[in-house]
């Protein structure tokens, strides 16, 4: 039989690795900054981050998982094309991507042009914040809500439809609990990304500064000092919900 | 009474069929894997559609145009139990049933529990019951709803012989007490014969001999049907 210290080892130390960067909040930086000039934008960025990405999120639950429940139950060929698409969406580099958003939607786009006549600007403001959020990371739900659903037995849904139970009802009872983990990963990851979208936020919408561009902003104008408390709420709460759900999601289902 | 009329084809097989069954009835389909039994049954059931045909239960039109599988007065058993894996054995036993199960109805319910001797694993979770606890516990599923068309594709497969005979005795109980019409797809000519006393023999999706069991293994209409009637 192999030693297994050795495997062991090798796994602690890439796992020592790979936690290491997170030592960096105990550096020595100097004493934290919490004055006027920092506090109140970033109390002001972690307002905006956690309010718009939450309603970010919710447009990407609403619309996302009806287009997952669709494309999950669709034909291998139509699946494909749909998947295609989906997974063009995330491979945009994020800076690329606001420059798109702003362009299309800005008063140069056909839908932006629209916009512009009607008064509504998608430029540095909530909507354009919450809009690039929704852009960000509505794929990387899209994909996972795609593989939770595609993972039921779909004679499980034809079953409760044939014991009478209407479509919505089959959803609710059969489909949605059997995918919520692989939803809640999906959702948490789509989270994640949105929390600490930088690259397409900082070009629509510099303003109102959500927490990675006033992170940006605080290093930027005072350095490190004034970087540090905003960073620990921004790993507190961009973190839990997806290491929760990944956890959650390892446990094997009804044992 | 049901009144099928189907066309499919498939890559393999064109099925073309017409079954009739009188209200109280039931008849077994037989003949060798691949014939077409069980898309037949599917058919019926509403998981898979016809290219063509009419199929009619009770005065309801099951096809053209399909109705939607919830409003089908069908209990579909397949060759695999499919058993909501979230919920525990009562859960998905009354699974069917609209509400809260009325006292007739939790007293159907627990007559269906032990009859099939379900008693110990009524609270434990689906995900957790044996290959064989799971089919009884499908069966229960099916017939809690008291639907009157049965569909039953190899419903005993893998199981030992004296829980067939067993299932066997309730079904031919619970027929006579619902009064449901039932079609059973079986390649083992026995237990079809049990079952039902009408057999309708499939061969390339066609019907080629129906009528009673000793008229059928009195003539059997091809080689392929005498040898698959054969004894081992």
């Amino acid at each position: 039989m192999k030693p297994r210290w050795i495997p062991r080892c090798g796994i602690v130390f890439f796992a020592l690795a790979l936690l290491y960067p997170l030592t960096g909040l105990f550096s020595r930086v100097g004493p934290w900054r919490w004055d006027g000039a920092v506090a109140n934008p970033t109390l002001s960025s972690i307002r905006v981050s956690l309010l718009w990405t939450g309603a970010a999120m919710l447009i990407v639950l609403l619309v996302g998982t009806p287009v997952a429940v669709y494309v999950a139950r669709a034909a291998a060929k139509e699946r494909l094309w749909w998947q295609s698409i989906l997974i063009l969406s995330i491979l945009l580099p994020p800076l690329a991507l606001g420059i798109l958003l702003s362009m299309a939607f800005g008063p140069a786009g056909w839908i932006g042009r629209w916009l512009d006549q009607v008064g509504i600007r998608l430029s540095n403001n909530a909507a354009a914040f919450v809009l690039t959020q929704v852009y960000v990371s509505i794929g990387y739900y899209i994909l996972g809500a795609i593989a939770a659903f595609g993972s039921i037995p779909p004679m499980l849904e034809k079953q409760a439809a044939l014991l009478g139970h209407p479509p919505w009802r089959v959803f609710w009872r059969v489909s949605f609990p059997l995918a919520r983990l692989g939803l809640a990963v999906a959702f948490s990851i789509a989270w994640v990304r949105a929390l600490g979208e930088f690259g397409a936020v900082v070009v629509t919408a510099y303003y109102p500064s959500g927490m990675p561009v006033q992170l940006w902003v605080n290093l930027q104008s005072f350095g490190l000092p004034a970087v540090m408390p905003l960073l620990l709420v921004f790993l507190v709460t961009a973190l839990p919900l997806p290491w929760v759900a990944h956890l959650l999601a390892q446990r094997r289902p009804h044992a | 009474m049901l009144d099928a009329q189907i066309f499919k084809r498939r890559r393999d097989l064109t099925i073309e069929v017409h079954l009739k069954i009188e209200t109280g009835g039931s008849l077994g389909l037989f003949g060798a894997s691949g014939a077409g039994k069980s898309t037949v049954l599917s058919c019926i059931a509403g998981i898979e559609q016809p290219d063509r045909g009419d199929i009619r239960f009770n005065g309801v039109q099951l096809f053209p145009p399909p109705l939607p599988l919830h409003l089908r007065p069908v209990g579909y058993l397949t060759q695999e139990p499919h058993l909501f894996p979230h919920l525990t054995v009562s859960r998905n036993i009354a699974f069917g049933l609209d509400r809260m199960p009325t006292r007739s109805e939790n007293g159907w319910l627990a007559d269906l529990c032990t009859s099939l001797r379900l008693e110990d694993v009524w609270n434990a979770p689906a995900a957790r019951i044996s290959g064989g606890q799971a089919r009884r516990v499908a069966l229960a599923r099916m017939l809690a709803r008291r639907p009157p068309l049965v569909l039953l594709d190899e419903p005993f497969a893998g199981l030992d012989r004296q829980l067939v005979r067993e299932l066997i005795e309730g079904l031919l109980a619970w027929k006579d007490n619902l009064g449901f019409i039932m079609i059973v797809v079986d390649h083992q000519a026995h237990i079809l014969e049990r079952l039902s006393s009408h057999v309708a023999v499939l061969e390339q999706g066609r019907v080629i001999q129906q009528g009673e069991w000793e008229q059928v293994r009195a003539a059997p209409a091809t080689d392929l049907l005498r040898k698959l009637l054969a004894p081992l």
